[in-house]
């Protein structure tokens, strides 16, 4: 599904990604991890083509590079973190613009009813139909990011790369939101590459994790090969299993 | 609504005409029915070759300068963003400046070299500001383009302040030119602008969903699919183009580039589909209250239109948007 070759990528002068390979089978379920600044947002979008890179990105064999913006669009799609609202549309319009893709255009174009039975179907997903002619800034945080994440799935994509997407959630609806990733995953081989920070949760979702420090890839592998901890203590510069073992202890004196 | 105004526009002046005459002499105009009753040579001429161009042109201008307004906020994601910000206004005074000061004249254009020159300058000026932000920042960031436009923008407007202090004499021009007017506008004038006005607003309606998506931001059209650095141009030369050709033929007119499309959105919300072509209207129709009054107000001599906009668009704009936080 996803090879990704020698890749350096950056901002103006200063380079983020240093050297990065690795490949992503199609139904893999991957997260990165990694301390703040290590490069993980910029591996997601090069990876979705938003960020110029060296080296190659290959989506089902072909170089990104090669591909037009609506081939990479049709295959991967990309919730970003801190999205900003600048002009206000309804939820149901915003998840709409997802479908740019498949919607014809210009002046005699609209969507068909499959396109807005979908629409319908990605709102229900995410637990959205409710507040589906409300104003999306007149949203909570966590309610925008599930807008987003709706919107991701309108496009129909094949891979979904997703940075921190349980942030502004509560607990029930990370939970959910994962639930329904794995569920996604599962079905028709998608793929899924997300950042998460938080390790339980990726313990619990991942296939395979990958540790990036500094721009480059510490360990990819199996999740089994994550468990003893150490070199997440080494990257983290912290007492994982300590820190895991006191939760614990605290919440076991809890119930 | 744009109609009775427009209709209005034609009607109201220093000299009054009955809308019966107006529909005869339009009648005859166009459709060679004859003329009834006693209507004279003057008052023809009042209708069909003051007031009418005039209506129009206010009319086209004021939706040109809205729906480049409407595609500037979109696609740099800025509610307060406008082509004048990006200098194509500093750049076509500059421009007329020159043409004023020197008195330069191209010789097949003879009256037309004022508007030429100063759409020219006015283009140069923004593709000067985006050029020079994309050389700055390889991704377009939208503020750099918005700082390079103030930069370019603050700098020309400098040189034309110090070109006008120069030649004390042409200063009054300069200023009027600045603040823009519908005044003596003719015929030739109307079926020049109109039409590239129009196709422009029209060119825009095939964009509207790529609008949509830039107001989420850049990295959000790429990512849905847009090819978002070859769309932004396209646009940024549209909204140019328009606000370009309405200020060469009529001066810089402010402020209904910025209220018409923020106005439209708080009532019709976000959707370009039906931003574009409302703010065509409204802005329109604002124009041509607009240029009543200053016709009126102070008649027979006339207010620069620029200035109206600026007493009824700012306080209005104040309103609404204070009011609407309010609600919020």
């Amino acid at each position: 599904m996803l090879k990704v070759e020698n890749v350096r990528c950056g901002y103006n002068e200063s380079e983020v990604l240093k050297d990065v390979s690795f490949h992503v089978k199609k139904g893999e379920k991957v997260c990165i991890i990694g301390p703040n600044g290590c490069g993980k947002t910029t591996l997601l979008k090069a990876i979705a083509g938003l960020l110029k890179s060296e080296g190659d990105i290959n989506l089902d064999g072909i170089p990104i590079k090669r591909m037009k913006r609506t081939e990479i669009a049709s295959k991967v799609a990309i919730l970003m973190q801190n999205e900003t609202v600048y002009f206000s549309y309804t939820v149901y319009e915003t998840v709409l613009l997802g479908r740019y893709l498949h919607i014809k255009g210009g002046i005699l174009g609209g969507p068909t009813k499959h396109d807005k039975d979908f629409v319908m179907d990605c709102l229900d997903k995410v637990g959205l139909t409710d507040v589906k002619d409300r104003q999306i800034k007149t949203l909570s945080g966590g309610q925008l990011q599930r807008v987003f994440l709706a919107k991701a799935l309108a496009q129909e994509p094949r891979l979904i790369l997703l940075d921190e997407p349980t942030n502004h959630l509560d607990l029930k609806f990370q939970l959910e939101l994962i639930e329904y990733l794995k569920q996604w995953a599962n079905t028709d081989g998608n793929t899924v590459i997300g950042v998460l920070h938080d390790i339980n949760l990726v313990m619990y979702f991942a296939d395979k994790i990958m540790l990036l420090s500094d721009g480059q890839i510490v360990k990819y592998g199996e999740k089994s090969d994550f468990v003893d901890g150490k070199l997440l203590e080494k990257v983290y510069h912290m007492d994982i299993k300590g820190y895991m073992q006191n939760s614990l202890k605290m919440w076991n004196n809890v119930f | 609504m744009s109609f009775v105004v427009c209709i209005l526009g034609i009607v109201i002046g220093s000299v009054m005409i009955p809308f019966s005459d107006i529909i005869i002499v339009v009648g005859n105009k166009l459709f060679g029915v004859a003329k009834t009753g006693n209507i004279d040579a003057i008052t023809t001429s009042i209708i069909w070759d003051m007031r009418i161009p005039r209506v129009l042109m206010a009319f086209f201008v004021g939706a040109a300068l809205s729906v480049s307004g409407a595609i500037m906020q979109s696609t740099l994601k800025n509610p307060l963003a406008s082509s004048y910000t990006l200098g194509v206004s500093s750049g076509a005074a500059f421009g007329a400046g020159i043409v004023i000061v020197t008195g330069f004249t191209i010789p097949i254009l003879g009256f037309f070299t004022l508007p030429l020159v100063g759409l020219v300058f006015g283009l140069i000026t923004v593709f000067g500001a985006v050029g020079f932000a994309a050389s700055m920042d390889r991704n377009m960031d939208t503020n750099t383009i918005i700082l390079a436009g103030m930069v370019f923008s603050l700098f020309i407007n400098a040189i034309l302040t110090l070109v006008s202090s120069l030649k004390r004499e042409d200063a009054q021009r300069i200023l009027m030119w600045q603040m823009g007017s519908f005044s003596q506008k003719n015929w030739t004038i109307v079926i020049i602008f109109l039409p590239i006005a129009l196709s422009l607003i029209f060119l825009t309606m095939f964009f509207v969903r790529e609008l949509d998506l830039l107001t989420f931001g850049e990295e959000h059209a790429k990512a849905a699919g847009v090819d978002a650095n070859k769309v932004k141009w396209i646009l940024l030369s549209i909204s140019s183009g328009l606000t370009g050709c309405a200020v060469a033929f009529t001066g810089v007119i402010g402020f209904v580039d910025l209220v018409a499309p923020h106005i439209v959105r708080k009532l019709f919300g976000s959707s370009h589909r039906l931003v574009i072509p409302i703010s065509a209207l409204l802005g329109g129709t604002f124009m041509v209250i607009a240029d009543l009054i200053a016709r009126t107000i102070i008649s027979p001599s006339e207010l620069p239109v620029g200035a109206v906009t600026a007493l009824i668009g700012a306080p209005f704009f104040g309103y609404i948007y204070f009011s609407g936080r309010k609600r919020r």
